[in-house]
């Protein structure tokens, strides 16, 4: 059964000149224990359709959606306060630069017990204070914290960008999600930190089941931790599939170039030869492309792409684009790759 | 800590040598002799003349004689008054305690009034209540503060009767004078009219705080404002969104406090501002304070109460100055320091 179920979710933004579509029709759906990619380069639209799902935009932003299912609820028939319950209580985030969400001038130890649900504990209202404590020094082994007591009595200004990260993921479990929306959780950290981080992610999905939409700019590295990959350009839907299919035949030019742009689908390139990069670069907010968004970057553009292409069904790879990348494909087997999931 | 603190007493001590600098070139500055322009004594016989002059060191060069000014001042003696010939170190000890004490009061109400409607605005960016909140700051930092002053005692005192328009207290009561700020004095005292007293003097000092409060309470408003917005606006917010915090938990928990630490600087800056306002209402409000004290020395032309008046009071605004470093330090982690990783 689909956890989350999105139809033609758009989001628009008000600015003086009028109304901007700043994501289109973004379809999205995962499935229970499912880890989820979500991909695009920086301004594609990830980080609203995140924070439209949980419901934390600010006023100027105005979602819609054709439909917008958790776990067989039909959210749009509630009211915002019922979504917004429901959601908190089942859905947790973590953002990028978790430096900076976290506040500033409250102890760690603080903002984690107060994201601890009253119902979680047992006991008497004089015991609930050593409880919630439990509970905290709890879940910041569960995140490997092993000096809690320190970690506890500091401020986010005195703890490292990856503590910070795993501080926030401690957050995010204290309301025992069942999906966890990870949005570039691993911006600003070097190579090792990120493995960790990725890692812990990947247990918390084997252990507890719990579903991960994972976002990332990076596809090359997504494709280590997914099992199935959406990708957006410019605020529009453009690819969904396994990761297999997403990453070894790509159907649409965007995921075929994104795929072609990392450096570890390129062993066979010659040494100091250029990759494969689209012309030009995304499009801005103020001046986007008519239909298709991509249209004035794709190679295989013709003049129908100005009406924006709908979405085809290819056994399970839905595919938004007029030409396709059908049956050509499929590459010589001896180029052909394979991502190796799980282990770095 | 102690780094900070030492750090913000040399700034006082290079600070004050400033200002004394300032005071002493003053005495050259304004018309008369230097030497009683220093000392006030406008009556002195040439004897006593040759001795000021001995004692400030007027017939050595300039560093010396700012060496003497100096040292007479940091015991205490600041010269006389040239108007009523009385020592004014003693004049001031029993008018400055006033001015604090009013300043204070109005800094009271001015945050009381200010920071909580700010912040309201902020909450309701946008909308009717939060163009009301700013259309009333803006009327009320315009209006001068004199016309407010006569309004304020025009209607309630005069008109209404509500409340005494001049004066600390009712002439009745007998209060002994020791720290000379007045609530201290009366609770201190042990006159069976006590409360009674308490009750005058609150009365008393409600009208021209107020009427001090009105313009630095409108410039809290739009500071806690952008503050707030700000604050609202910041990544941390919308991640406590995100944990399923309440609204009232969000503003109460994460919001003021951090809105509070942009704010506490400018209330330091804000004092002085307030405080020349406190002159201008003290004259109004007859109220026996160092503004009103200073104004009419200015009309006697009384030289050496201009200067020494001058230097007491920027010596008490840099004080609050510290006091709210000290304040904010307090309130943000930030700025205390001791980085430590784990």
């Amino acid at each position: 059964m689909n956890l989350l179920d999105i139809r033609n979710l758009s989001i628009e933004l008000d600015t003086p000149n009028g109304r901007v579509l700043a994501v289109d029709k973004v379809s999205l759906s995962i499935k229970e224990g499912e880890v989820r990619g979500l991909v695009g380069e920086s301004g594609s639209g990830k980080t609203l359709l995140a924070q439209a799902i949980i419901g934390v935009l600010e006023d100027k932003w105005h979602v819609h959606a054709d439909r917008f299912h958790w776990r067989g609820i039909d959210l749009l028939r509630l009211t915002i306060d019922e979504r917004r319950a429901l959601l908190c209580r089942d859905i947790a985030m973590i953002f990028q630069e978790p430096m900076s969400c976290l506040d500033p001038t409250t102890l760690i130890g603080e903002q984690l017990s107060e994201a601890i649900d009253t119902s979680q504990l047992s006991g008497h209202f004089w015991q609930r204070k050593k409880q919630r404590k439990e509970a905290v020094i709890k879940l910041l082994h569960k995140v490997g914290i092993k000096k809690h007591s320190q970690c506890i009595n500091s401020y986010p200004h005195q703890l490292t960008e990856a503590i910070c990260q795993r501080v926030m993921i401690a957050i995010a479990l204290a309301g025992r999600p069942i999906l966890l929306i990870a949005d570039e959780p691993t911006a600003t950290m070097e190579s090792t930190n990120q493995g960790q981080i990725y890692r812990l992610l990947a247990n918390l999905n084997q252990l507890k089941n719990m579903s991960i939409l994972l976002i990332s700019h990076d596809l090359e590295n997504l494709t280590h931790w997914t099992s199935t990959i959406t990708v957006m350009y410019s605020g529009q839907f453009v690819e969904a599939g396994t990761t297999e299919q997403i990453f070894n035949k790509p159907m649409h030019p965007y995921t075929r170039a994104l795929v072609d742009s990392s450096t570890k689908a390129n062993l066979q390139l010659p040494s100091k030869s250029r990759l494969m990069t689209l012309p030009g670069s995304i499009p801005i907010l103020q001046h986007l492309p008519i239909g298709c968004r991509l249209g004035p970057r794709c190679p295989r553009a013709q003049q129908s792409c100005v009406v924006a292409p709908k979405v085809s069904n290819f056994h399970g790879h839905k595919v938004s684009c007029h030409f396709p990348i059908l049956q050509e494909t499929t590459r010589k087997e001896s180029t052909k790759r394979k991502p190796v999931k799980g282990v770095r | 800590m102690l780094t900070f603190t030492l750090r913000r007493f040399s700034l006082f001590i290079f600070t004050m040598l400033v200002l004394t600098l300032l005071s002493f070139s003053l005495s050259f500055l304004f018309p008369g002799d230097t030497v009683i322009n220093h000392s006030g004594q406008i009556h002195a016989t040439p004897t006593e003349l040759v001795e000021l002059n001995k004692v400030y060191k007027m017939d050595e060069n300039i560093f010396s004689q700012y060496n003497a000014y100096l040292s007479h001042i940091l015991q205490g003696d600041l010269g006389q008054s040239m108007a009523s010939q009385s020592p004014i170190s003693d004049e001031i000890i029993e008018l400055l305690p006033a001015t604090i004490e009013l300043s204070l009061v109005a800094l009271l109400i001015a945050m009381l009034i200010g920071i909580p409607l700010g912040f309201i605005a902020a909450i309701r960016h946008n909308k009717t209540s939060d163009n009301a909140i700013l259309s009333f700051a803006m009327i009320g930092y315009s209006i001068p503060v004199f016309w407010l002053g006569l309004l304020a005692i025009h209607t309630f005192s005069i008109n209404l009767g509500w409340l005494p328009s001049a004066g600390k207290i009712s002439l009745l009561f007998e209060i002994d004078f020791v720290t000379g700020i007045q609530f201290i004095d009366i609770l201190l005292s042990d006159s069976p009219y006590k409360w009674q007293a308490f009750s005058n003097a609150s009365a008393h000092i409600i009208l021209p705080a107020c009427v001090i409060a009105l313009a630095p309470a409108t410039i809290f408003i739009r500071l806690s404002r952008a503050a707030m917005i700000e604050v609202l606006a910041a990544p941390y917010i919308r991640a406590a969104r995100a944990k399923g915090l309440s609204f009232n938990q969000i503003i109460f928990r994460h919001a003021i406090r951090n809105a509070l630490i942009k704010i506490i600087r400018h209330v330091g800056l804000q004092f002085a501002n307030l405080v020349t306002i406190a002159m201008v209402t003290e004259v109004i409000f007859s109220w026996p304070g160092i503004g009103r004290w200073l104004i009419e020395s200015i009309y006697q032309r009384d030289y050496t109460a201009i200067q020494s008046g001058l230097l007491v009071l920027s010596c008490f605004i840099f004080l609050v100055h510290i006091l709210t470093d000290f304040i904010y330090a307090a309130l943000n982690p930030l700025a205390r320091g001791n980085n430590h990783g784990s």
